[in-house]
């Protein structure tokens, strides 16, 4: 390798935001399009990356590794990058849902457009930051770089009550970052080498800091993820932030969380996750059968995809951690890869649920379930996208999120047979997505209704989401095939079994 | 350069600039005056300042020694605050091109600043309780008048009656101290005073234990600690919008400088005192600072209780001043009152300039300020967000070097509290970006677009930018301030 593919993936939309911007200053056409020439440089980049992980079957072990070059010298922060197979997947995933809300925002956001495209590709290039910075500091930095455009995405093009929507959301992530960055620092000050460097921290840190961190931690992933009862910022976020952002906020900002699961409590606090691991499962399952029996009374469509997105969540904490304590390694890989590949099918799920809900609002004027009626008759196409990304999201076998979430059950049972219970999930989830199916596609169509139904360009662009779905199904190696080493060598370095 | 030399050159520049700036005040003619007087002081801190690079850049290259006089020390640690508190007054007297354009009494203005400034840099030289506290009154006593500069305001005269009364009670107190430990010690000279109270058992004195408490009395007052910070909101609000500037970000840092001089270098074996002293104090700022800020209505005071903050983030640094964390501590010291003085210049010269052009600095005025003031909206935004700690701009990477250092100091509770209070100000600092972004105008608000005035919006894209390169390349500053703690041993 000899170009730094990794800084080009961030750097490419941060450097190019500004471009997009004035050239969206002498016409706003022009900065849609640029914008969409840049996500789909930035996804053909992540492909290539992608692919020459997968067929050099290096998932277990960081490549493209950049670095480390010294930031602040003699502080531990460095600049280092590299991808495994966990990065690279959700990089994956980030470029693609780049691209699709490019396209879909072309619809969506008619106001104050070349700001509006600075922060697409400002929040793309830092969350690329987020999955791909081996130094603590560095992620940090990216992690808070993230909340500022989300903050004005949320404030300036949300709905009705966008102001409070938008505050509330800094004010929790940013309290559970700080004291996230507690975690650390302590982990850099209480660690033989004194270093932020996550490769060089794996296996050393001492069991009481484990403890501590991973205390800490919990508040900055907790909330991102988000787990109940830190999650009340979610409904209020989604609702009011437009559609294309709720697909950034459900698809790639709650990975956030996800992630730094997966990376720093798996990996290098691994003792006291595995000594732990049941709290962590406690807090999953809660959020699992919250977000389920909370959707279910939901009035308004996109509240209840935001309370699935809680609901899918949950299983990423399930899985990893019940992975992380199997007994066996058959397990563990299960749980581990089952809660990364629950990342990437429930970014492209949700993400064309949200999308086809702004739609929804935007052809309808409304959202409320009991009001939308006979959309069958009135908007046949909307009623088949609708249809289709609600099977994406009660995970039927015709897509790959069913495969994710039978993996995680699975790996579960495997630890505590009473774990078996989660198979309710998938049960109620199927429940209120078909009683909303119900309710508005297969219900009379009102008289004196006119929809305006989807327009062909758009129903592709919702219906692209699919893919990655489909293809996983029956291609699941296309993304196990870098997980599964990654999920073995992160239980072997814990300590199992042996 | 002997320190000697180096202080003579100081003080032949700004006397002789600032006496020359106030003899304008003779001329009949309005903009003579008016314009002779800025370029003229303009001319003398640039001077002094390319004349502070010149020689801190000299000192680093020949791996000088520290060197030191009776009454001044010539180190890098009196280089950088000096270097601060220069680049504050630049930035000050150029945005008060536009903000004071037309008082009568400029040419006063000017010179008053130009000898307060005098005050500061031979404050970062000081190496003698003496020589302190004549720089001391040198820096304060204009700045009693500056404040009071609006002669036909009553805000203005109380900001300067409270902050000249507050002023005068913690020189006294300052000069108590002094006599005691010259009761104690028989010398005024920071080091004698070191080894004097070394070579006693006199460090076990009630008396000295009341000198520490007058001297952390005396020095708050300027540090705006923490239960003596009750003048600062009433002057910051009062007092000409450019002067609160000077004052939170220039005079305060000075009293930073000295208290590292008299703790950290005299005082380090009653370290066990100060520190929990300073750990309480700290503490206390910041939270009180931030609790309050909260609750304002008014830009100018809002940044005077974030100010108070800020004090309290950087007197982190103070209670972990000992071993084992001293350096990382006094490197977040020397980190945040930098960082510290150059985003609360910009946020509070963007409240100078709404103030002028607007005539208002009440918060809900600055309802959808962006569409009318671009260049000012982003500064303040990115200046506020900076104070809040967001990375990668500057404030984030001194708090972290604080955080860090009190959690290596064994006072992980004060880190705790500290990210805390950074989680509670970005409640205060979000609030006007988002009445500046977010919110519609309200009623009759006007809609028009503002012409900005040039020279301080090119100040504010100045400071924007300090706040932004040093955010992402920290070892800018960082390693200059290794490098004056270092020197200090």
């Amino acid at each position: 390798m000899d170009f730094p593919i990794l800084s080009l993936l961030i750097f490419i939309p941060i450097v190019g935001s500004i471009v997009v911007y004035l050239l969206g200053r002498v016409r706003e056409r022009l900065c849609e399009l640029a914008s969409l020439v840049i996500t789909v440089v930035v996804f053909a980049l992540s492909i290539y990356m992608y692919g020459s992980l997968l067929t050099s079957k290096e998932g277990a072990s960081f490549s493209f590794i950049e670095g480390p070059y010294s930031w602040l010298s003699g502080f531990g922060v460095d600049y280092y990058l590299g991808v495994d197979g966990l990065s690279a997947s959700l990089i994956l995933i980030s470029s693609i849902l780049s691209v699709l809300v490019v396209l879909g925002s072309w619809d969506l956001i008619t106001e104050k457009k070349p700001i509006y495209y600075f922060l697409i590709l400002l929040f793309e290039g830092s969350i690329i930051g987020v999955f791909c910075s081996l130094n603590l500091i560095l992620f940090y930095v990216f992690w808070e770089i993230v909340l500022i455009p989300m903050f004005f995405f949320i404030g300036v093009w949300g709905g009705p009550r966008r102001k409070y929507a938008a505050m509330k959301f800094l004010i929790f992530t940013y309290v559970g970052s700080v004291v996230m960055l507690l975690g650390f620092i302590l982990i850099y000050l209480f660690t033989t080498p004194n270093t932020f460097n996550i490769p060089e921290l794996v296996g050393k840190i001492p069991f009481w800091v484990q403890l501590l961190a991973s205390a800490a931690t919990f508040a900055g992933f907790g909330v991102k993820l988000p787990v109940v009862p830190l999650h009340t910022w979610l409904p209020d976020a989604h609702v009011e932030a437009p559609a294309p952002i709720s697909v950034f906020l459900a698809g790639l900002l709650l990975k956030m969380g996800g992630y730094g699961f997966v990376r720093v409590n798996l990996g290098l606090l691994a003792d006291a996750s595995r000594q732990y691991a049941w709290i962590f499962i406690a807090f999953g399952i809660l959020t699992m059968f919250y977000g389920a029996l909370v959707a279910m009374v939901q009035r308004d469509l996109k509240r209840m995809i935001a309370l699935t997105s809680i609901n899918h969540m949950g299983f990423v904490l399930l899985g990893s951690f019940a992975g992380i304590s199997a007994s066996t390694t058959q397990a563990a890989v299960y749980g581990i890869s089952g809660a990364v590949f629950q990342m990437f099918n429930h970014a492209a799920a949700i993400g064309i649920l949200f999308m086809l809900s702004g739609y929804i609002h935007e052809q309808a004027g409304t959202r409320n379930i009991d009001e939308l009626k006979g959309l069958r008759v009135g908007m046949p196409k909307t009623a088949l996208v609708l249809i289709l990304g609600s099977l994406a999201g009660m995970s039927v076998p015709m897509y790959s999120s069913f495969l994710s979430e039978w993996m995680v059950i699975l790996g579960a049972i495997s630890v505590n047979r009473w774990y078996a219970l989660t198979v309710l999930i998938p049960i109620l989830t199927v429940a209120y997505f078909l009683w909303m199916i119900k309710r508005t596609v297969l219900s009379p169509l009102p008289e004196h209704t006119h929809y305006h139904d989807l327009h062909n360009r758009a129903m592709v662009g919702l219906l692209l989401y699919l893919v990655p779905l489909f293809l996983l199904l029956i291609f699941p190696s296309l993304l196990l095939g870098i997980v599964d080493p990654l999920s073995l060598s992160l239980y072997q370095a814990a300590g199992g079994g042996r | 350069m002997s320190a000697n030399i180096v202080i003579v050159d100081y003080a032949a520049i700004f006397t002789v600039g600032s006496l020359l700036v106030a003899s304008l005040t003779l001329s009949r003619r309005a903009a003579v005056r008016q314009n002779l007087a800025f370029y003229a002081s303009l001319a003398v801190i640039a001077a002094s300042l390319l004349f502070t690079l010149f020689n801190f850049s000299i000192y680093l290259a020949s791996n000088s020694r520290p060197s030191y006089t009776n009454l001044f020390h010539e180190d890098p640690l009196s280089y950088f605050f000096a270097l601060t508190v220069q680049i504050v007054s630049l930035l000050v007297m150029l945005s008060s091109r536009n903000y004071m354009w037309g008082d009568r009494n400029l040419a006063v203005y000017f010179s008053l600043l130009l000898f307060s400034t005098l005050g500061m840099v031979l404050l970062s030289f000081a190496a003698d309780l003496l020589m302190i506290i004549v720089a001391w009154e040198l820096m304060s006593i204009p700045t009693y008048v500056l404040a009071g500069l609006r002669k036909d305001n009553p805000f203005s005269n109380e900001a300067s009656v409270k902050y000249f009364l507050l002023g005068a009670f913690s020189s006294g107190i300052l000069l108590y101290a002094i006599s005691l430990t010259y009761g104690l010690t028989g010398t005024t000279n920071l080091t004698a005073v070191l080894q004097a109270l070394q070579a006693s058992a006199t460090h076990l004195d009630p008396l000295t234990l009341l000198a520490l408490a007058l001297f952390i009395a005396g020095f708050g007052l300027k540090m705006s600690v923490v239960p003596f910070h009750m003048w600062i909101p009433d002057a910051y609000e009062g007092a000409p919008t450019t002067i609160s500037t000077f004052l939170s970000a220039g005079t305060k840092k000075a009293g930073f400088v000295v208290a590292i001089r008299v703790f950290v270098v005299a005082l380090p074996f009653l370290s066990t005192n100060w520190t929990t002293a300073f750990a309480i104090l700290a503490l206390a700022t910041m939270t009180l600072g931030n609790v309050a800020a909260l609750t304002q209505r008014s830009l100018t005071r809002m940044l005077a209780y974030s100010s108070i903050a800020q004090a309290g983030y950087i007197l982190i640094g103070f209670a972990v001043a000992t071993e084992p964390a001293k350096t990382l501590a006094l490197i977040g010291v020397l980190f945040h009152a930098f960082n510290h003085a150059i985003m609360q210049s910009s946020a509070f010269l963007a409240a100078a300039a709404v103030d002028r052009l607007t005539g208002r600095v009440s918060l809900d005025s600055f309802a959808s300020l962006w569409r009318r003031m671009p260049i000012t909206s982003f500064s303040l935004a990115v200046s506020l967000l900076a104070l809040a700690g967001i990375p990668p701009l500057n404030g984030f990477w001194s708090k972290l070097v604080l955080f860090t250092a009190a959690i290596q100091g064994d006072m992980a509770w004060l880190a705790l509290a500290g990210v805390l209070n950074s989680a509670l100000s970005l409640g205060y600092y979000a609030w006007v970006i988002k009445r500046m972004y977010i919110d519609e105008p309200v009623g009759s608000m006007e809609q028009g677009k503002i012409e900005e005035p040039r020279v301080i919006s090119g100040v504010l894209l100045a400071a924007t930018a300090i706040i932004i390169v040093v955010g992402v390349y920290p070892s800018l500053i960082y390693d200059l301030a290794k490098a004056a703690v270092l020197a200090l041993g």
